[in-house]
Formats: structure tokens, C-alpha cells, sequence
């Protein structure tokens, strides 16, 4: 059985309990909600949240260089330090926690396969004690744009035919489920999808214990019926790039894709951004030569 | 009895003097508190289509009137004790009060209890459409 590309990436339950008083590994729990972690957490482990401090407070962006290092000296997260992230909902948020943590080019981080859910299922301990560490000297690196697409990249991207996966659910894809009651903010203003784009919902990477897929279910799925390359470069997005971090780290780590971006402004930005092709229904589209600009429609 | 301003009033001071983890841990026991939905209503969350469909994690709510008083019962999944907890207080203030009074929950309570910035703009802004449905829902229920 054809094992995953860097299996060294993804460590088990067993493992983290294994680890769970090694000073060389911190563990990390990011989840959607962040009053699990008080209710109950992996012993030892600290909480970083993706909204509170991942996410720059003022600016629609992630916290910069010199925030990023705070936030590692406060978790007591050193430069060499293994860093095991998990939490709720398959490893969402773990994943995204990962992502940034990758795009400040930290050396060392792992995802525990199952997250909370597995954690749980093992009947392994929780606790409540809040966990504190000695702070540390972090140096980050600066930002990697090698896991990080923008807008622009992204029309370029679609314009010359390149992969792009579409990671939401079907109804998103489509373009049938963009009117949310109550979240006028939270919205776009446009449904549909990037044109060219191939409709992979996440749930699709993952099993019902929230561990992933096996890498044979997951070949399958992204290369045999597909026909996805690995060497040709690839952008997934979804709504705010949290569930294409989940995809990104699938192809990057477990199916081994030379080149995989996260495009973390996703829909958000894209349906509400001015000229920028959009395609509706089930149908991927074609790739889009030039968006009709203001001045060809009138 | 006090009313929901009153009632609203006592929770929010809780809130407000507590540091972040503090008041997660008191909006975890509230959520621990949220009574069970009564059997009779777990055949209608389908039915009914009483699902959020803005939260992620299955989220049931009925905000119903009855003789002018209001009630909100809700069911929800405990992988969403946050949404969970900030159901219970709603429930807990409109309990058995006129739906004119009900209908008044501040819209700013969050801020006030300082949940907002423990929660982030994202989770605050789900919890805040809850609370403009259950407001929404009774005011249509009660024909005003």
C-alpha cells in the first residue's frame, strides 16, 4: 500500500501521548470553536486562534512577521521546536494554523491525524489546566510566497488553464448558496466559482473519525479521476481559505504536489472583487482570456 | 420576575468583569445549562427546516410565542459550546417575558459582556445573526 509523500508529517494520537512531556515538541490546539479548548485540552497544550491571533485585527490579513515571532515567544515555541497542531472539525483550523506557521517558515510542524475527534474516540485524557511555557527568542522567517497566492496570481493562474480546485460545498460551487440571512458582511456579493475550477469539497479528504483519507483513496481521487498533475502548480481556495489549507496540506504533504498555493482570500474576495470572471452552475468553465472590463460592456 | 433588560443587564455584568478565559468558562456553563429540546420537538428539526444553516455545527432553534410571552428552545450539538452557551442566556433572558420585551435585546450585547473581542469578528458575527432571527422569528410570531 502506497504510503503517504511525507508520513512524517501526520503523527497519531499514540505519538502526541508519547509526547506529550518532551520540551522539544509543543502541542497546539486551533479550533472554530474556541471555547473547546477550555473545556477541555491535549495536557500541555496551548491554544493559538485563528481569528484572535492569527488574524491582523485591523487589516484583512495575517498578523505580520514581528506579531507572528510574539506569538511563538509567548507559546514557548523556539525556532527548532516540533509543533503538533490539532483541533475541531476534521483539522480545519489546525491545518490553517499550520499553513501560517509554513508561511512564516517554521522548520518543524505536524498535524496529529484525527484531531480532537480521534483524541476522544482513543479515550485519551483532557485537561483544563491552562498550560504556560518559559518564553523563547523566535526569528521568522519572512512570508513564503511558494504557499500563498493572491488575487491577481490567481486571474493569471486561471487564464492559463492551471489547476484550481474550488473546495466548498457543491451549493457554493454553483453559485446557488451566496444570499446568507443576517451575515450581509460575511457574503458576496457575486455566487459561482473561478472558472476552470474543479469542485472538490473537503469532506471528500477525510474520514468520518476526522483522520485523512488513505493515500491510495486519496490518489485515486486527485490523480486517477481527476487527472490532476502533480508537477503542475495548483491553487485551492473556499470561502475564506480555511478549508483549502485542509486541501492544500493533502496535496502538498500527503500526495506530494510540487507546487500547491492556498489562495486565502478565496471567495470572500473574488465574488466581491470588480471585473473578474465568474462562472455558474456544475460545469468547471473554461479559462477565462481577458474579463470583460467596464469600458467592452458599455 | 425581572424583565429581560434587567435579566440581560445581571449576565452582561458577569461578563464584563471577567478576563477572557474567565468568560469562556462562564458561557461554557451556561451552555451545560441550556435545558434538552423536549422529545416532542426532535421530529419537527427537519421538518420545520429549524437548522441555522449560517452555522457551521447543527444549530436548532424554535423562538415561539405563547399568550404574548416568549420562550426559545433550542438544540445544539456540543461541538459548539459557544454558540451553545450564548443560546442558553438568550433563552434564559426572554423566558416567559412579553415578546415586546424580547424583542429589545440589544444588539451590542457582546461588546458590552467583552465576548466580542475574546470571540473574534468572524464568531461574533454568527452569534449576532442568531440573535437577529430569534428576534425576527418572535416579532413575526407575535403578529407585530
Amino acid at each position: 500500500m502506497p504510503d503517504y509523500a511525507q508520513p512524517d508529517v501526520l503523527v497519531s494520537t499514540a505519538w502526541v501521548a508519547d509526547h506529550l512531556a518532551d520540551p522539544k515538541v509543543r502541542i497546539v490546539e486551533s479550533d472554530e470553536d474556541r471555547a473547546l479548548y477550555t473545556m477541555g485540552h491535549i495536557p500541555g497544550a496551548v491554544e493559538i486562534d485563528w481569528q484572535v491571533d492569527l488574524q491582523h485585527q485591523v487589516v484583512r490579513d495575517y498578523i505580520d512577521k514581528a506579531a507572528f515571532e510574539k506569538l511563538c515567544s509567548e507559546r514557548g515555541i523556539a525556532n527548532d521546536t516540533t509543533v503538533v497542531f490539532y483541533g475541531d472539525k476534521s483539522n480545519w483550523w489546525a491545518c490553517y494554523a499550520f499553513w501560517v506557521f509554513k508561511l512564516y517558515g517554521h522548520q518543524d510542524c505536524r498535524i496529529m491525524n484525527g484531531g480532537r475527534k480521534r483524541w476522544e474516540l482513543d479515550g485519551r485524557a483532557w485537561s483544563t489546566d491552562r498550560a504556560t511555557y518559559p518564553a523563547t527568542r523566535y526569528a521568522a522567517q519572512d512570508q513564503d510566497a511558494a504557499i500563498r497566492a493572491l488575487r491577481d496570481e490567481v486571474l493569471k493562474h486561471q487564464r492559463a488553464g492551471k489547476q484550481l480546485l474550488d473546495v466548498r460545498s457543491p451549493e457554493e460551487y454553483r453559485g446557488e448558496r451566496m444570499h446568507m440571512p443576517d451575515y450581509p458582511n460575511e457574503g458576496a456579493v457575486r455566487g459561482g466559482h473561478v472558472p476552470g475550477a474543479v469542485n472538490v469539497p473537503w469532506p471528500m479528504n477525510c474520514n468520518d473519525d476526522g483522520t485523512f483519507k488513505t493515500a491510495k483513496e486519496l490518489e485515486k481521487l486527485y490523480v486517477r479521476e481527476l487527472k490532476m498533475k502533480r508537477r503542475s502548480p495548483t491553487i485551492a481556495y473556499c470561502r475564506i481559505g480555511e478549508r483549502s489549507s485542509l486541501t492544500w496540506f493533502v496535496l502538498k504533504y500527503l500526495l506530494g504536489f510540487g507546487n500547491v498555493k492556498n489562495y486565502d482570500g478565496s471567495w470572500l474576495e473574488w465574488g466581491n472583487s470588480v471585473g473578474v470572471p465568474i462562472v455558474k452552475g456544475a460545469a468547471p468553465g473554461g479559462a477565462v482570456a481577458e474579463a470583460p472590463t467596464a469600458a467592452q460592456v458599455s | 420576575m425581572n424583565g429581560v433588560t434587567e435579566r440581560l443587564d445581571r449576565i452582561i455584568g458577569e461578563f464584563a468583569d471577567l478576563d477572557g478565559r474567565e468568560k469562556l468558562e462562564l458561557l461554557l456553563d451556561f451552555a451545560a445549562g441550556l435545558p434538552p429540546l423536549p422529545p416532542e420537538y426532535a421530529a419537527r428539526k427537519q421538518a420545520e427546516d429549524r437548522r441555522v444553516h449560517e452555522c457551521q455545527t447543527p444549530v436548532f432553534l424554535w423562538p415561539e410565542v405563547e399568550q404574548g410571552t416568549a420562550r426559545l428552545r433550542a438544540e445544539v450539538a456540543p461541538e459548539a459550546p459557544t454558540v451553545k452557551g450564548f443560546v442558553a442566556i438568550l433563552a434564559d433572558a426572554i423566558d416567559g417575558r412579553p415578546v415586546a420585551e424580547a424583542v429589545t435585546i440589544p444588539e451590542d450585547m457582546l461588546e458590552r459582556m467583552g465576548l466580542a473581542d475574546v470571540l473574534g469578528i468572524l464568531r461574533s458575527r454568527g452569534l449576532r445573526a442568531i440573535l437577529a432571527r430569534v428576534k425576527r422569528e418572535l416579532a413575526a410570531q407575535s403578529g407585530s
